[in-house]
């Protein structure tokens, strides 16, 4: 793993809405580029909350927060999101909607549909490029979700919760076709789930936060090397330590 | 149901709906001034097709200056109120009472304002099919997924970028709702125009033929002026349910349920 710039700092942040309901309380944490980071935890930790605090999407109460050394909101160019809902716009197709990110900075459509083409390639939808969202499976749309989050080839990429509505075979599948993809495109991602398996399988590194309000409970490190297989699954050490992960988490739901 | 069913069982109830009246007029022994029968009405709207064709085209003109004024006006109304909660704030409960008034209430007022004919008969179509326009396109614009908001805000995108690439189509269905709703009420509003605005140069609209037809007890043409109403109404509204099939045809429900 490649650990030489700060991609991401918390610096005691905190967040509280209105009147004083606090959300997160006293985040430190140094993601560094390359990395894949997992935060999971009991409902009420304020996973998500992190995740808009990074995009910038609500504004930091408490503490600093530094993404690429900037401001979260100056920062954009550098993340993409990709939400629990695909998001797909409903009356544009396919092609388009991954154009939607390219669309907005007016590039011009030979070489919006250009990319669009390489994406659609990439997650393996070259077959329904036409098609609109309402034809897709679940996991279809998400795979063009995935695809328009990387049109502007982010440095970082934001996961909450993407694969959390589909089936177990879909969502393995998408695990390990996110892995393949970043080996070729490099970011540095966090992920937001509530499946154990899901962050093994894919984390560099697992944060498991503590409720009401939130707090990082305990860091775990999964060092399997990548590129993983799917066979990684049915190893011991695997196992090991999703039981590992599962253990400290039962903890804090305590 | 198959298919012969369907289209089979309307027309029975209507043969049924006609043995019916037959029978009332009959078995009571009503007059063709209190109850025309339907063969009456026909041959009365036969006899006066010319009459009754030059008033439906007025009438249309009306309509149809009415209704696009209120699906223009109404959709860019929609946009300022959607534009910045302040205004919305200020003008939208506005809007929702003012759509309280009983149109029927406002009608002399406009024809003193305006003086009799087509100003009044169009503005007052305008009135009857804007506030649903309105209140149903503001309804779509505001109630955009907060996720897709958000995709727009991580890229940056200008306001005006959210409201012509996200909203305006977000709430294209419902814009088209609230155009269904006007449809149908534009040859009403029309008609109920004419019905105290109707003439400028002593002939006009389907609404001043009621007037006329009814001063003089022709109460086979009155039907038959009903009958060139409920007509010029379903073409209103089947343009627009063409109109809105052909836009949403491969992306809403509503319209796309059966490709798929």
């Amino acid at each position: 793993m490649i650990k030489e710039s700060t991609q991401l700092s918390f610096k005691n942040v905190g967040k509280s809405y209105g009147r004083g309901k606090t959300v997160i309380e006293a985040i430190d944490l140094t993601i560094f580029q390359g990395e894949f980071v997992s935060l999971i935890g009991p409902s009420g930790c304020g996973k998500s909350t992190i995740l808009k605090l990074v995009a910038g999407l609500t504004p930091v109460t408490d503490g600093d927060l530094k993404v690429d050394s900037k401001s979260p909101e100056k920062a954009r160019e550098a993340m993409a999101f990709i939400f629990q809902e695909a998001t797909l716009l409903p009356w544009l197709t396919v092609s388009n909607n991954i154009q939607v990110p390219l669309r907005l900075l007016q590039w011009e459509k030979s070489k919006r549909e250009e990319v669009a083409n390489r994406l659609i390639e990439l997650v393996g939808l070259s077959a329904v490029n036409d098609y609109y969202p309402r034809q897709l499976s679940g996991g279809m749309q998400m795979r063009v979700s995935i695809a328009r989050a990387l049109t502007l080839s982010p440095k970082i990429l934001l996961l909450d919760e993407p694969f959390g509505a589909l089936d177990e075979m879909t969502r393995e599948h998408l695990n390990e076709e996110l892995l393949a993809i970043r080996a070729q495109e490099e970011w540095t991602a966090l992920f937001v789930t509530h499946s154990v398996p899901e962050a093994v399988f894919l984390s560099s590194r697992i944060i498991i936060l503590s409720a009401n309000p939130g707090r990082i409970y305990k860091t775990i490190a999964i060092d399997f090397p990548y590129p993983r297989k799917p066979e990684l699954r049915e190893s011991l050490e695997y196992q090991q330590a999703v039981a590992d992960v599962s253990h400290h988490l039962r903890s804090v739901e305590r | 149901m198959n298919n012969r069913l369907y289209w089979a069982l309307p027309l029975i109830t209507g043969v049924l709906m006609i043995g019916i009246w037959y029978a009332i007029k009959w078995t009571n022994d009503l007059p063709h001034y209190i109850l025309p029968s339907p063969d009456e009405i026909i041959r009365a709207g036969f006899a006066e097709k010319d009459v009754l064709f030059k008033a439906a085209r007025e009438t249309i003109v009306g309509a149809v200056i009415g209704f696009l004024s209120a699906g223009s006006i109404g959709f860019a109304l929609a946009l300022i109120l959607s534009s910045s909660s302040w205004i919305k704030a200020s003008l939208y409960p506005w809007v929702l009472f003012l759509q309280m008034i009983p149109i029927i209430v406002m009608v002399p007022i406009f024809v003193l304002w305006l003086g009799p004919g087509l100003p009044s008969v169009a503005i007052i179509t305008f009135m009857i099919g804007f506030f649903p326009i309105v209140a149903n396109t503001t309804q779509g614009l505001i109630s955009t997924e907060k996720n897709m908001v958000d995709l727009f805000t991580l890229y940056n995108a200008s306001k005006l970028q959210e409201i012509f690439f996200l909203r305006v189509p977000y709430a294209l269905p419902y814009f088209l709702t609230g155009l269904k709703i006007a449809a149908s009420l534009a040859v009403i509003g029309a008609l109920t125009g004419e019905i105290f605005a109707g003439s400028a140069s002593g002939s006009g609209g389907l609404g001043f033929m009621v007037v006329v037809y009814n001063s003089q007890l022709k109460i086979p043409e009155l039907f038959a002026t009903a009958i060139v109403a409920c007509a010029l109404g379903f073409i209103f509204v089947s343009m627009v349910l063409v109109l809105s099939w052909y836009l949403l045809r491969h992306w809403h429900e509503s319209v796309a349920q059966k490709d798929s």
